[in-house]
């Protein structure tokens, strides 16, 4: 595979605490890409670092095999999307202004719209289907609306790999899977490469073509998860006792977890209990991730 | 249900390569202005439409257009109301053919006395709006204005130690001048260890402004009485007794900045947008904060040093011209010509209202600038939610 995005020896912290120490990794081009981990993991830093919004202390990202801090960030900008967790939308600014902030690295102060940008946010507008919100303001949509606005402004940004921070936290299921559903879709039919980091094991194992775990800083395991994602992984990663099983849907590896203390003893409220195993599990419930 | 299945749509690149780039390539023949309807490009430029001359393509909207023409209109009105009205009361008419120079017998009063103080108003007006939009903008903060983050009360510790040590009177301006920058440069400096972020900006300076006004009210109250009351007035900011003197320094500075300006109203853009998304962009957000504040303090302070703290226009101008415009974050220009405007009115009424007690611009922008603020925030709100 050839690695579009690299660390070397990446050294990264806040204030005191050094999130990650030494970390390799490399990232595939045209693959979707989920990183998974417990919170606190390193897992949002890797993804803000490796798209530039954190400075590392020591080692380097490659992106194409340059070292991205020596390029300048408006041409980094033309190759690499970027969605942070929770952008703040500028009150009320309209979908497609917003949308058309993507264009940012292809304008200048005496040239701030060009044909090229039009035709570019509107194809951003269709693909997210955003295109019938065009005229509202964003802080007036519901969450999974706006969430496929933030993505049309980075798909308006015409680059070639979107790094997306949770891109699906804060939505309810179905939204969640509307969104992964998008990103699937601009990785088969655009061919861009996507990487995000997700919370929802059982999501990362549907939608990854490259699966990522990670534990204190470090990669556990990388590779596709139907090759990588067991219950042994898990345990490693999550410390959690699992049961993994093909999706009755997708064939895809599914995490339920497995009878615990608490679900084990007389629960309070009945539907707390496990369900037994080899029963899919809703494929929205949270897993091994509190 | 398996995973999505594709559905056949032309990719981005194809269609780059199909359509047509008329528009692109058309030849040059004089400013162009497209509307957002033409070429059938939908709602791409957001409402707005486009301006074309040559390689420069900018976008703007027809409101902001309306909004700038009308408040132009009105300023120039309100300049020849402020060269009317007075004693001795001269016509408009005659003012207009005074301004001409047909030679009327009301040279003296209109072309003398009353212009220098109302080209004073528009242009001091004029910058405490743009003042006020960069920092505001910087800030995130409606509420933020030259004198929540210090620069005014620096000017006024400065102007307030030149007025009450008897030093030279022409020494007060570039002593409040020198106060104010010196005021910024500290907010800058307590702010810069987090890339100058909108809450620690406006904390800094908010500190600073207390910390200088406190220093303000011992040198007051350990001088002169008669000393003490030329700073207080000073203080609140009044346009009497100044005109050309004033007026040109002020001008000066805005067209050193026009340059600065003109790219600050471009980076604006970009400044409702937090740090990490600005950064995906491919922007500088530190750096632009510094750019789009420094502007703003340095029109903020030569505005100031001129006038004394008049800068309730600085808070005003930028809100109620954003409403104005509809616009996500205050308009520079229509801020500016509004800010004139405030400012050549209330410099009008302090003149007039109790005359011939001549009350300071800096009580009356307040008054006639608090009320309206009030009565656009409270229309806006009841249209939108």
């Amino acid at each position: 595979m050839t690695a579009l995005l690299s660390t070397r020896d990446l050294v990264v912290g806040y204030e005191g605490r050094t999130v990650l120490d030494g970390l390799e990794l490399d990232l595939p081009a045209d693959a979707f890409t989920v990183v998974v981990g417990p919170n606190a993991c390193g897992k949002s830093t890797v993804l803000r670092t490796m798209a530039r919004l954190l400075t590392p202390r020591r080692g380097a990202v490659l992106l194409d095999g340059a070292q991205i801090r020596d390029l300048p960030t408006r041409d980094v900008a033309r190759r690499l999307g970027v969605l942070p967790q929770s952008p703040l939308v500028p009150e009320g600014i309209t979908v497609a202004d917003l949308v058309g902030r993507g264009r940012q690295p292809y304008q200048r102060w005496w040239r701030q719209w060009s044909a090229e940008d039009g035709r570019a946010v509107d194809e951003a507008m269709r693909l997210a289907d955003v295109t019938a919100l065009a005229d509202r303001a964003v802080d007036t949509l519901s969450g999974g609306q706006r969430q496929r606005v933030w993505i049309a402004m980075t798909l308006a940004q015409d680059t070639d790999a979107l790094l997306l921070d949770e891109p699906t936290t804060f939505l309810d299921l179905a939204h969640q899977v509307e969104v992964l559903d998008l990103l699937h879709r601009l990785r088969v039919e655009r061919g861009r490469t996507v990487v995000a980091v997700l919370h929802d094991l059982n999501q990362a194992a549907r939608y990854a073509d490259h699966l990522v775990a990670m534990r204190d800083g470090a990669v556990v395991a990388a590779g596709p998860p139907r090759e990588i994602l067991d219950a042994g992984l898990v345990r490693d990663v999550f410390g959690l006792d699992c049961v993994v099983v093909p999706c009755p849907v997708t064939g895809a590896p599914l995490v339920v977890p497995a009878r615990t203390q608490t679900s084990a003893a007389p629960p309070a409220r009945t539907h707390s209990s496990a369900a037994p195993a080899g029963t899919p599990a809703p494929a929205g419930a949270p897993v091994g991730d509190a | 249900m398996t995973t999505p299945t594709p559905t056949p749509t032309p990719s981005a690149r194809d269609l780059a390569v199909a359509a047509p780039a008329n528009r692109a390539n058309a030849p040059f023949e004089g400013p162009q202005v497209q509307d957002r309807r033409s070429g059938g490009r939908g709602g791409a430029l957001a409402g707005k439409a486009l301006l074309r001359v040559g390689p420069v393509a900018v976008p703007f909207r027809w409101r902001a257009v309306v909004v700038a023409v009308v408040l132009l209109v009105l300023l120039l009105a309100a300049v020849v109301v402020s060269l009317s009205l007075g004693t001795p009361y001269v016509a408009p008419v005659d003012v207009l053919r005074s301004l001409s120079g047909a030679g009327t017998p009301y040279d003296l009063v209109v072309r003398d006395l009353r212009l220098p103080r109302a080209v004073l108003a528009a242009l001091a007006g004029a910058a405490f709006g743009v003042a006020g939009t960069l920092i505001q903008s910087v800030a995130r903060n409606p509420l933020a204005s030259p004198d929540v983050i210090g620069v005014t009360q620096g000017a006024g510790l400065a102007a307030t130690i030149a007025l009450t040590s008897g030093a030279a009177a022409v020494l007060v301006a570039p002593a409040a001048l020198l106060g104010g920058l010196a005021a910024a440069v500290l907010v800058f400096a307590l702010g810069a260890r987090h890339g100058l972020a909108a809450q620690r900006f406006v904390l800094a300076g908010v500190a600073v402004a207390f910390a200088f006004r406190a220093l303000i009210e011992v040198v007051m109250l350990t001088a002169d009485p008669i000393d003490g009351l030329r700073a207080q007035l000073w203080l609140i900011g009044t346009l009497a007794g100044k005109g050309w003197t004033e007026a040109a320094w002020i001008a000066g500075t805005l067209a050193v900045l026009l340059p600065v300006l003109l790219w600050a109203g471009w980076a604006l853009r970009g400044s409702a947008l937090d740090d990490d998304t600005a950064r995906g962009i491919g922007l500088r957000p530190v750096a632009r904060r510094i750019g789009l504040a420094g502007t703003g303090v340095l029109a903020a302070a030569a505005v100031t040093a001129q006038v004394g703290a008049v800068d309730f226009v600085a808070l005003v101008a930028p809100q109620v011209a954003r409403r104005l415009v509809r616009a996500e974050r205050p308009p520079m220009l229509c801020a500016a010509l509004l800010g004139a405007l405030l400012l050549v009115l209330a410099d009008l009424a302090g003149r007039r209202l109790f005359a011939p007690t001549q009350l300071p611009a800096g009580v009356l922008t307040a008054a006639i600038g608090g009320p309206y603020l009030i009565f656009v925030l409270l229309r806006t709100r009841g249209r939108r939610s």
